[in-house]
């Protein structure tokens, strides 16, 4: 054995230990809890909260243990190595933790440890089957900790392994050296910490969404134990507020991440439908669901099995969005999710049990659970002994979904009279099921390269399907290389507004109506004011936001929306007689409209002002791409933008961010005095008289100006063109940065100016990333060299240069400034600018030779058309030339080459986005907050 | 009939239908062959950028086309125009997935690209010593 040098071996034997802990904590309290529950014997509950207060120490002494690591930069340890470096701010050690499968792994244990220690001390006599659930639970997650072998396949991921020890490192040449830390040199620093992710977001998002997703369990515990102790309405009560609790913190979770995204990266806005996002969405919006059926259920039970079902989905989602998101299935479908790392096997597992645990608990005979628990058992361990999982795994799924048919009708299916048609309950109910359609859309549609593996047994089935219908559809269902959609926010949009639709205008009018039946009159009196309000605002939104007839989804969601933000907000004076006590639903109600009304308008009139404002012709460019979003802007540069005149000012670099400082000016109408010339097209015109200029210039030219009949090329060339306004007094400055990482990639990140109505957001696209320092002088592109011979030309993006001639200098300053082995080169070239055809300019570039090297240069600037000429070398086809004297002859003799580095002025390109109305979203973000909240505090108290 | 029959009908049709939309809105992985075969019809490839070629992208004419050569898993060619602006780093990317559609001259035209650079965590990961 080799006794390594600089090792901090125990740091990773104790995680080891405590990771083997924490599993047997876990097992302990599931076997403690679970026997305690059954036989109702005391000494097993002990030994059950034995367990898990154990599991509690070990979980919290491995995350002590790896912030440890992570804070003494102990890079002999992968994690460490990967996710943190000696250059980063110790403020995001935390940010480091949590990036990775395996810490944010142990985040979402650490939160439910966190939940499982409140219930344990406030479930009372719940405590004992919801800990059971909490338990297994644990025990999963401990083991995806631990990282274990069973055979070759590898199930979890441990954060304690050694660089040395991870299996593609086994037995390579250094890992026998004992001082392998000190010679290697790219152990002395880690990898470090992604910019993108070192800002605050990164350090308060994560733990919040976690926290989310570790409440879904409470309820999902609650409804197991609800189950297994046949008490199938008394859990309800208990997990209420946490359920209420979990849809308060997953949702400020998901916005955290939207106002993230838009804040912090330049993905142009603030909701992708990524699959990511997706995930945290989906089990949000069944969370909901359930939470409301739990209210109708609490009063009297009309939707058990509904609840039932969503609550279990709830949690079960959650563990498909991990698997989803972390096991690598997703593959090239999201930007940010992680890859494999072996998480596959353990999260299916993980996922499966607890479908499985949920369908068999809905079953209320003990024999058939028992049954249904033998079949499944037999049929994925057929699967996975013979290697054919998928259709295992199928199979399972449709003897779960027969299973859950008749569970319902055995043991839920109603026999009382329905409920009214105008109560609250019914369409609470109607409006649950609508979230749970949405829910289930978007995991279909974010599941597509899920549905690749499912369907591959059924190759030949669709393959014959389609070849005897021609339907091109199964054909490509039987190749399973679906895509997710191409358009991906337009397919979801498509299908989502219906749905908020529906939940928004349920949303209006749910709360006015009352428990079993509605006086209908009173109820149309009530809610007549705040419909007509709604019209009213709607009507106006239409005619200032111009929305089309052929937006009509769009106004219908306006619609639902004001109304919906109305009639609750109208709710607190005329119902509750502003009792803000029970005002938590109104106001969270106001809140999620204003979140749509504002995500809406946001998204529906965002205008990309960087759009075709330089009005470049594209002459060179393929047709279908004319349609530039983005903005050129050369340095020192003013240019109409949106509403504003944007310049682009300086860069400056400060830390690992370099900055690019724009100015915004008004627009202001332009003056004119008389006798000012403009161009317009080939004409110049005359201002008779001194004026401010109008929209248009046909408006203005009758009354304004007289043509010119007479004027030299010259004159037109350098006459400005005419526009209606110029830029006014300064208004403010934004500053875009690019984060340099040689490492990760530059990153560029936005800037945004918010006033209460709108914002403009702007990111950098492209740019140049040279200082002053690295050069000489940055107020210039690269160089880009170009071979040629005299009488060739030189196309660049906005000129065209053609090289006339090449001669000596021989003027007698030169001479005898330099002396006898110097030869001055000079190439004559006649540039045209290729936007205003008829403009020519001349360039003189030099170049001096010294013993056939040249020695420096003179470039030849154009600043008209932002371009400089330099010439490099001057060499014929059998040489450098060395002659004397005259001109060289273009044609006849050697032909002579010529090097010319051709330069365009510093410029950069950049995105601009004004989004309207973004500011009502940030509020609804809030009141959403706040109305949970005030709902989850009046139930807990 | 119950209005809860009623109501489980209509969920299971619209669960049914977007399903069913799901599958039909998705695009298809594909390699050039099929994508070139099919112009106008959308695809995903996958593949890597060809770095014998040059990559193009002149922001003073359009800031938002960079013009490039994509080799599919199956070592075939061909030049694609993809509207964006050229992405930071583009040139060490790994891999490379586009979405878009071949045009009438055999060309890629794609909206959107998603890239992959993982090279560059992994060339450090191998220590060698």
């Amino acid at each position: 054995m080799t006794e390594y040098i600089g090792e901090h071996l125990w740091a990773g034997q104790l995680g080891h230990a405590l990771a083997v802990i924490s599993l047997v904590g876990a097992l302990l309290a599931t076997s403690g809890y679970f026997h305690g529950t059954r036989t109702g014997q005391v000494e097993w509950t002990r030994l059950g909260r034995l367990g898990f207060r154990l599991h509690s120490i070990a979980v919290l002494g491995i995350v002590v243990t790896l912030f440890v690591m992570l804070f003494n930069h102990w890079f002999e340890y992968d994690y460490v190595w990967k996710h943190s470096n000696l250059a980063m701010p110790m403020k995001y050690i935390a940010s480091c933790f949590w990036e990775g499968q395996e810490g944010s792994f142990l985040l979402w244990t650490f939160w439910h440890v966190v939940l499982g220690n409140i219930l344990m001390w406030r479930a009372k006599d719940w405590e004992g089957p919801v800990m059971t659930v909490f338990a297994t639970v644990q025990v999963f997650l401990a083991i995806m900790i631990l990282g274990v072998y069973i055979g070759d396949v590898r199930i979890g991921s441990s954060p304690f392994l050694l660089i040395r020890e991870l299996p593609e490192n086994l037995g390579l040449p250094w890992t026998g050296m004992a001082n392998y830390l000190g010679a290697i040199p790219q152990f002395a620093d880690g990898r470090g910490l992604n910019p993108l992710l070192q800002n605050y977001w990164m350090v308060i998002h994560p733990p919040t969404l976690f926290l989310g997703f570790a409440s879904t369990l409470v309820p999902f515990a609650y409804a197991l134990a609800g189950l297994w102790r046949k008490d199938r309405t008394g859990w309800i009560a208990p997990a209420l507020p946490w359920t209420f609790f979990g849809i308060m913190i997953l949702g400020t979770g998901i916005l955290m991440g939207g106002a993230w995204a838009y804040e912090a990266l330049s993905f142009g806005g603030f909701w992708a439908w990524d699959p990511v996002e997706n995930a945290s969405l989906v089990p949000w919006i069944t969370l909901v669901a359930a939470g409301h059926l739990m209210i109708v259920n609490k009063r009297k039970p009309t939707a058990l099995f509904s609840l039932f079902l969503l609550t279990l989905f709830t949690f079960i989602l959650v563990l498909y969005s991990t698997f989803l998101t972390r096991s690598g299935v997703l593959g090239d479908t999201s930007v940010h999710s992680f890859t494999g790392d072996g998480m596959l096997p353990g999260l299916l597992l993980f996922l499966l049990f607890y479908i499985g645990l949920s369908v068999m608990m809905l079953l209320t005979d003990m024999g058939q659970r028992r049954f249904y628990a033998v079949i499944s058992t037999i049929l994925l361990g057929i699967g996975v002994g013979l290697q054919v999982q998928v259709p295992a795994i199928l199979l399972f799924g449709a003897v779960s979904i027969g299973v859950l048919v008749s569970a319902y009708r055995q043991g839920f299916a109603s026999k009382e009279p329905e409920e009214s048609l105008w109560s609250r309950e019914f369409w609470l109910f109607i409006g649950s099921l609508v979230l749970l359609l949405s829910a289930m859309q978007i995991t279909f549609s974010t599941s597509v390269p899920v549905f690749n593996l499912l369907l591959e047994p059924f190759d030949k089935v669709f393959g014959w399907i389609g070849d005897t219908t021609g339907s091109s559809f199964f054909k490509g269902l039987a190749d399973a290389k679906l895509a997710p959609p191409g358009e991906a926010i337009a397919h979801y949009n498509k299908w989502q507004i219906p749905f908020a639709f529906i939940v928004t205008f349920l949303i209006a009018f749910g709360q006015y109506l009352r428990w079993k039946d509605t006086d209908m009159k009173k109820f149309r009196k009530q809610l007549a004011v705040s419909f007509l309000v709604a019209i009213g605002i709607t009507a106006l939104g239409v005619y200032l936001l111009k929305y089309t007839w052929s937006e009509l989804t769009l106004i219908a969601l306006f619609f639902a929306t004001t109304f919906a933000i109305i009639a609750n907000a109208w709710y607190i004076p005329s119902v509750l007689k502003g009792r803000l006590k029970s005002a938590g639903a109104s106001v969270a109600h106001v809140g999620f409209g204003l979140v749509l009304l504002g995500a809406l308008i946001s998204t529906s009139r965002q205008e990309e002002v960087s759009r075709n404002t330089r009005n470049m012709d594209l002459r060179f460019l393929n047709e279908g791409f004319s349609n530039s979003e983005d903005i050129l802007l050369y340095r020192g540069d003013t240019v109409r933008m949106g509403d504003h005149y944007v310049h682009y000012t300086s860069k400056r670099q400060t830390g690992v961010n370099l900055y690019y400082d724009m100015d915004y000016f008004a627009a202001v109408p332009r003056s004119y005095a008389t006798g000012d010339t403009v161009r317009v097209g080939d004409m110049l015109f005359e201002a008779k008289e001194a004026h401010t200029a109008g929209r248009y210039f046909l408006e203005d030219q009758p009354k304004h100006w007289t043509p010119l009949e007479r004027f030299s090329r010259r004159e037109l060339w350098h006459t400005e063109d005419w526009s209606s306004s110029a830029p006014g007094e300064r208004l403010f400055g934004l500053a875009p940065f690019v984060q340099l990482n040689p490492r990760f990639g530059n990153v560029a990140e936005p800037s945004t100016k918010h006033w209460l109505q709108r914002d403009l957001y702007t990111h950098v696209r492209y740019a140049d990333l040279a200082l002053a320092s690295d050069t000489a002088d940055d107020t210039w592109m690269p160089d880009r060299l170009y071979d040629k011979h005299v009488g060739d030309s030189i196309i660049t993006p906005t000129a065209m240069a053609i090289i006339d001639s090449v001669y000596i200098m021989r003027d007698s300053v030169t001479l005898r400034m330099l002396g006898d082995q110097y030869t001055v080169y000079a190439a004559q070239l006649r540039v045209r600018d290729l936007y205003r055809p008829d403009r020519w300019f001349e360039a003189r570039p030099l170049v001096i030779y010294a013993n056939g090297e040249p020695v420096m240069g003179k470039s030849a600037e154009l600043e008209p058309l932002r371009i400089r000429y330099s010439l490099a070398t001057v060499t014929t086809d059998q040489g450098p030339t060395m002659g004397h004297g005259g001109p060289i002859p273009a044609t006849g003799g050697p032909r002579i080459a010529v090097g010319i580095n051709v330069a365009e002025s510093e410029f950069l390109v950049m995105q601009a986005i004004v989004f309207p109305g973004i500011n009502i979203l940030w509020i609804g973000c809030v009141l959403l907050f706040i109305g949970t909240f005030m709902a989850v505090w009046q139930r807990v108290r | 009939m119950k209005r809860s029959h009623i109501i489980a009908i209509v969920i299971i049709a619209v669960a049914v239908g977007a399903l069913i939309g799901s599958l039909y809105d998705s695009s298809t992985y594909a390699d050039l062959d099929q994508a070139l075969e099919h112009p106008g019809k959308e695809y995903h490839v996958v593949g890597t950028l060809d770095r014998s070629q040059e990559i193009v992208y002149e922001p003073s004419l359009n800031a938002s086309l960079t013009t490039f050569t994509m080799r599919d898993l199956n070592g075939k060619t061909c030049k694609v125009h993809l509207a964006k602006a050229k992405p930071q780093d583009f040139e060490r990317s790994e891999r490379l997935v586009l979405i878009g559609e071949a045009n009438e001259n055999g060309e890629f035209e794609a909206r959107d690209m998603l890239m992959k650079c993982p090279s560059k965590y992994n060339e450090e990961n191998k220590v060698t010593g």
